[in-house]
């Protein structure tokens, strides 16, 4: 169970709407299984140069070599690793943990793709030395914008587990 | 001797090592050693500029570099680095 202020809930998924068709990307905070804050990241795939690319997987890395700049941001996102890092900062000075992230998909259904899932594994990697809680994983939806969903999941050796959220009033 | 955290997207340039060790008295000349041990490296964190790429955080120990002296942030033995991409995703 994750435990998500409505406030919350509606600010991510208004993020989602505004930066649609790009996907919109965050951090939030909190303690243990209650979300606190919100924080909003840009979104910088667009500006990433060609090398910066090959962070992503081999499936990931083909598609996003054939589109556009602009229209990269439509299947993937990169958070800004500067504002990430102010948000931590943020985070810890309100003695908070970074409990998630959370991104949107615009094409597509509230799951974790395969790309989310490598990368989810990427930063499990290294958590555990930056001393860092076992981070929730939240999509928002609005492949049908009169119809957004959000759900959140834990990501363990690379199989995503559905965590239900409770909207706190 | 420093040791250093090798983010995956990076490893096929240390021969797939996650961790090694290198000498040095700051990021700045960890990440130049870095490169030369590892050619290819060093381009791949730092921009044309010079400066950490936009999506790179640097850790010395759990601090990003940002808030202690950026680049010249001193290290002494002992200390860890880490190179670590922030978070990314996609549908």
């Amino acid at each position: 169970m994750l435990a998500i202020p409505s406030s919350i809930i509606k600010n991510m998924i208004a993020h989602a709407r505004e930066l649609a068709p790009h996907e919109c990307c965050g951090i939030l905070s909190g303690t243990e299984h209650t979300i606190a804050e919100a924080y909003r990241i840009t979104n910088i795939l667009a500006a990433l140069s060609e090398q910066d690319l090959t962070r992503f997987d081999g499936a990931k890395l083909t598609d996003l070599q054939r589109l556009s700049p602009e229209e990269r941001a439509d299947i993937a996102f990169q958070m800004d690793a500067r504002e990430m890092a102010m948000a931590q900062r943020d985070i810890r000075s309100k003695s908070l943990d970074l409990l998630g992230f959370y991104h949107s998909h615009t094409f597509s259904p509230a799951r974790p793709s395969q790309t989310d899932i490598t990368i989810a594994m990427e930063f499990e990697s290294y958590r555990a030395k930056l001393h860092l809680p076992e981070p929730f994983h939240l999509i928002v939806s609005v492949e049908h914008s009169d119809q957004p969903s959000i759900r959140a999941y834990r990501i363990r050796e690379s199989k995503p587990t559905e965590v239900p959220i409770h909207t706190l009033p | 001797m420093i040791k250093v955290r090798i983010p995956t997207p990076l490893r096929p340039m240390t021969g797939g090592k996650s961790e090694v060790e290198i000498a040095g008295n700051t990021v700045s000349e960890i990440i130049d050693n870095l490169g030369s041990a590892h050619p290819g490296i060093k381009e791949r964190v730092y921009d044309e500029k010079g400066e950490v790429r936009r999506f790179i955080n640097i850790y010395v120990n759990e601090e990003d570099i940002r808030f202690l002296t950026g680049k010249d942030t001193p290290l002494k033995d002992g200390d860890e680095v880490s190179i670590i991409p922030a978070i990314a995703g996609g549908s």
